[in-house]
């Protein structure tokens, strides 16, 4: 039973504004970070059910070039000269439904250090983008670590449950 | 008949409640305790939180004999409290109500206490003292809101207490408070100065009397100023720090005093529980609330008069 306008997956979801698209990260070509993958714990069925595989990319420092953001490509408004540091993860799931269930559950969290830290979801077919920009790379690292706890929190979450079956079928 | 699922963890306590036309199903909840001497941080708290409300989900369904086809709402508390165990409630709030497809209700945890504590006692206008670790508030409800006439202009009077124990090292097992009160029953009398030494042996129960005296008279005054002020008969604490047989006996006092009546709950639902953010939910998914997605995100200051309380006339 469902109140009208109700449901959790209603279309009253103002969040489109978050979802800006992510651009394709630069892959940190020679940086010190390179790349780092972590893979989560498996779950039931096998080693591919709700596996989540996460590269974290370094992005090139800025510069003066705004992070991208909402609307196209080239659309990108100059800030003032300051290096802006950003990472991207993305977490492949099994389906598009659950990429966007993670999205939707981490989202509404995430703009509560909003004044030193930006953080831009997205999806894209079965795969959650996560870009985070900030002046300090140590804000990042500190937004990231909660962040994969609470990720890990939704894949578990998603894996106790399991979808049911008129969802998976979607 | 709907039954309302609810998730709270806004500070050490995790629960996962259901409740339906006034029935608490189940009320499974796990406290993160730590060592004598420290207190709870939000991150390690957070942590415990996210190791343990899968179970208590699966546990509380299981208690109330429901599957999730039984489940009409979820309902999970927005704020107050700390952000970090805040979130990690919140997100499995979201995703199962996602999973279920189900409406879902963020909750203010005071109301929370004050609804269960109303459902509990069956007091119907109360002037509520609201005493916990995190909040000191005398409330009285008006015209569709919860109107906070006096609370702490620093601490609660739980934290008080808690920051007591820790420089003593009492112990967190159940909670601080709990054996404060145990110890402070042993004392037999009130020392003006809070120390006590006999040889190489300490006394501590007076100086624990002496706290607990002066505190919760503190907040029988401003209790009752306002219930003098608002004309009332009945007083309903709610809160952690209502357990306190000690707290309860000075209310009660006062109320005789006053010709008025005192309510309280047991520790089941004076201390943080699951339940209380159901039936809060509960009731305003009768009155036609609900909480979009987009609009879910947790308030670590979420004051008790910012909800408008439909729910009553």
């Amino acid at each position: 039973m469902q109140a009208s306008g109700g449901g959790a997956g209603g279309a009253e979801d103002r969040d489109d504004q978050q979802s800006s698209r992510i651009p394709a990260c630069q892959s940190g070509s020679g940086s010190a970070e390179g790349e780092a993958v972590r893979r989560a714990p498996q779950g039931r069925g096998g080693p591919g059910r709700g596996r989540a595989v996460m590269e974290a990319a370094v992005a090139r420092p800025q510069g003066e070039q705004a992070p991208g953001g909402v609307g196209s490509a080239g659309d990108v408004a100059p800030l003032a000269v300051r290096p802006r540091r950003g990472e991207v993860v993305l977490v492949p799931f099994q389906s598009p439904l659950e990429a966007d269930m993670a999205r939707r559950s981490l989202l509404p969290d995430a703009q509560r250090h909003q004044g030193l830290i930006r953080k831009e979801f997205a999806v894209n077919g079965s795969d959650l983008l996560v870009r985070w920009t900030a002046d300090d790379l140590a804000f990042i690292r500190l937004s990231m670590n909660p962040f994969l706890d609470q990720l890990s929190l939704v894949i578990r979450n998603i894996w106790s449950l399991g979808l049911p079956p008129r969802q998976s079928r979607s | 008949m709907p039954a309302v699922l609810g998730f709270e963890g806004s500070a050490n306590k995790i629960g996962v409640g259901v409740v339906r036309d006034g029935k608490v199903l189940a009320n499974p909840r796990r406290t993160y305790v730590t060592p004598p001497g420290t207190g709870f941080l939000p991150g390690d708290t957070a942590r415990h939180h996210r190791a343990v409300i899968l179970d208590l989900l699966q546990e509380a369904l299981t208690e109330a004999g429901l599957t999730s086809e039984d489940i009409d709402c979820i309902a999970y508390t927005k704020g107050p409290g700390m952000g970090a165990p805040l979130v990690s409630v919140a997100v499995v709030a979201r995703t199962v109500a996602q999973l279920w497809n189900k409406p879902l209700l963020g909750v203010n945890h005071c109301i929370g206490h004050i609804e269960m504590g109303r459902l509990i006692t069956g007091a119907t206008n109360p002037t509520v003292l609201y005493v916990s670790g995190g909040n000191t508030q005398v409330i009285a409800y008006s015209e569709h809101r919860y109107r906070i006439f006096g609370e702490t202009i620093d601490i609660a009077v739980g934290n008080c207490l808690d920051r007591f124990a820790r420089v003593l090292k009492i112990s967190n097992d159940p909670s601080p408070g709990y054996n404060i009160e145990q110890m402070a029953k042993r004392g037999k009398k009130l020392v003006e100065l809070p120390y006590t030494v006999k040889g190489m042996d300490v006394s501590f129960s007076g100086i624990l009397s002496f706290i607990e005296e002066t505190v919760f008279a503190m907040l029988v005054e401003i209790t009752e100023r306002a219930m003098a002020h608002c004309g009332s008969q009945e007083a309903l604490i709610v809160g952690g720090v209502g357990c306190n047989v000690r707290l309860q006996e000075m209310m009660e006092t006062m109320c005789q005093e006053r010709g008025a009546r005192l309510f309280a709950t047991d520790e089941r639902f004076c201390i943080d529980n699951g339940a209380m953010i159901a039936q809060a939910g509960w009731e305003m998914f009768q009155a036609g609330h609900r909480t979009p997605l987009s609009e879910s995100g947790i308030t670590q200051r979420y004051r008790t008069d910012e909800v408008e309380v439909t729910w009553r006339d």
